[in-house]
This record gives C-alpha cells, structure tokens and sequence, in this order.
C-alpha cells in the first residue's frame, strides 16, 4: 500500500466533495426523508460505484459517453425529485 | 431516530404497501393511496426502504458520474499507475462525505420544520436541475463530439493537476487546480 498516494486522494476527493453539488443533494434527501439508513446505503454505494467507474475506465469513459449528456440526465433526476417535493409542499400547505 | 423507526418500518413495509394487497382494500381505498403516494405522509406511512435507496442511488450516482471528482480519481489512476490505491482513497473519502452529507440533512430536520425544509429542499433542487440542465445542454450544443478531451480549459486543468501530481502528489495544488 501506498499510503502518501492513499491520503492524498482522500484528501482530494474529499474536500472537492464538500459543499458540492452532491453532498447538496445527499442533505436534501436525508432532510426530508424518513429512512436515513437507507439514504446513506442509497449515496455511499453510488459514489463508490461511480469512482469505481471513474478508477477503472481511465480515460475512455468520458470519451465513450460525454459528461454533458450524463449531467443533463442527472438536471432531469433533480428536477424530478425537487418539483415533487414542491408538490408536496403544496399539497400539506392546502 | 433510524433506531426507532426501523422496527416499526419493517413490519409496517412488509404487509402494507405491497401491490397484492391494493386491489383487495377496495376502490376508494386504492384510489386514495395512488393521489397521496407512500411518501405524501412522511413520519404516519414511511416511505420503503428500497425505494428510498433506489432514489438516492440513482440521483447520486448520475449527479456524480462525470463530476469533477470521478475525473479527479481519473486522473490519479492514470498519473500513478495504482488504480487500486487510488480506489480505496476515493471510496473512504465519498463515503465519509455522504456520512457528513446525511447527518447534516438529519441536523437540519431536527431544527427547521419539516414543511419549511422541504420548501427549502424543493427549491433547491428545481434550480440545480435547471441550472446543471442549461450547462449540460450549451454544453451539448457546442462541442458535439469529445467535449472535455478537446476543451482548452481542460487541457490546461490536466497539465496543471499532471505538474502537481509529479513531483510528490501535493494536495493543495490539485485542489486548487480543481476549483
């Protein structure tokens, strides 16, 4: 094992974890859900499929599936989950 | 606060709302249930576990593939030539951060009013999806082809985080290079 390596890049990925866009969406969904095992189950196994991904692909992942078309996939789950949660919102409020 | 709901979740989960027993309770009922949804009514009629976790998944991990932080494991495990090593650090480090992410949303349920924070949360999300959906789609529009590979701005991000990486993996400097 390489530790120096081994820091690093938990250091790295998890200060450029923080406050993103991600860990946004894992505050609203643990928020306002009732499970917070399961939120945690649901995120943590994402992110480390996703840097699985991300570690054995090297370079060809991005070049197989463009990032932009990932995220506009990713901006419609927002706004799936978000517009509901409005919904919602409306719904107790009536 | 999961201690005490999961025992009650999991008895409640496995007889009530399964689709078998929806058509036996009777039309009104049935009809009742599909306009509220198991999630209408969140601390009476908790939504399923497995649900909850394929939500979380699948928004988690579409959000997260192609973000910066798969490109920056990417890149480590292309520079170091230890894929493995580079795994097992990301890995610790997202799930640490989800940790954080989900006591933080915990936090704030306990303090905020649940309708407040699922406005606040509603509104939230509206506007990151609009705002990444914009990105990705000018984005789309622009480079049809191999868009991050060509951008000179990632060329320029690869070298920097490349010269960093070299002469002994500084982490201030690719943290830098990625903000």
């Amino acid at each position: 094992m390489q530790l120096p390596l081994l820091a690093s890049t938990f250091l790295t990925v998890f200060v450029a974890e923080l406050g993103d866009k991600t860990q946004l969406t894992i505050v609203t969904i643990s928020g306002t859900s009732s499970n917070t095992l399961a939120v945690f189950l649901g995120s943590a196994g994402a992110l480390v499929l996703a840097s699985l991904l991300g570690a054995l692909a090297g370079g060809s992942l991005s070049s197989l599936i463009p990032p932009a078309a990932l995220q506009l996939a990713a901006s419609l789950g927002f706004l799936v989950i978000g517009s509901r949660l409005l919904i919602r919102v409306r719904q107790e409020a009536s | 606060m999961s201690a005490t709901s999961d025992p009650s979740s999991g008895p409640a989960a496995g007889s009530a709302p399964t689709p078998a027993s929806v058509p036996e309770a009777g039309a009104p009922e049935a009809s009742n249930a599909q306009l509220s949804g198991p999630e209408a009514s969140g601390a009476a009629l908790p939504a399923s576990f497995l649900s909850i976790l394929f939500t979380t998944f699948t928004t988690v991990f579409l959000a997260e593939l192609g973000d910066k932080t798969q490109l920056a494991a990417l890149l480590l495990s292309a520079q170091s030539g230890r894929p493995g090593v580079v795994f097992v650090g990301a890995a610790l480090a997202l799930i640490c951060s989800s940790l954080v992410g989900v006591l933080l949303g915990r936090w704030l349920a306990t303090v905020l009013p649940p309708q407040r924070l699922e406005l606040f949360a509603g509104v939230l999300m509206v506007a990151l999806g609009l705002w990444l959906g914009i990105q990705a789609a000018v984005q789309l529009l622009q480079t049809p082809t191999a868009a991050v590979l060509q951008a000179p701005g990632a060329a320029v991000w690869q070298t920097s985080v490349a010269a960093t990486l070299l002469p002994g993996s500084s982490v201030p400097g690719l943290i830098l290079s990625l903000g």
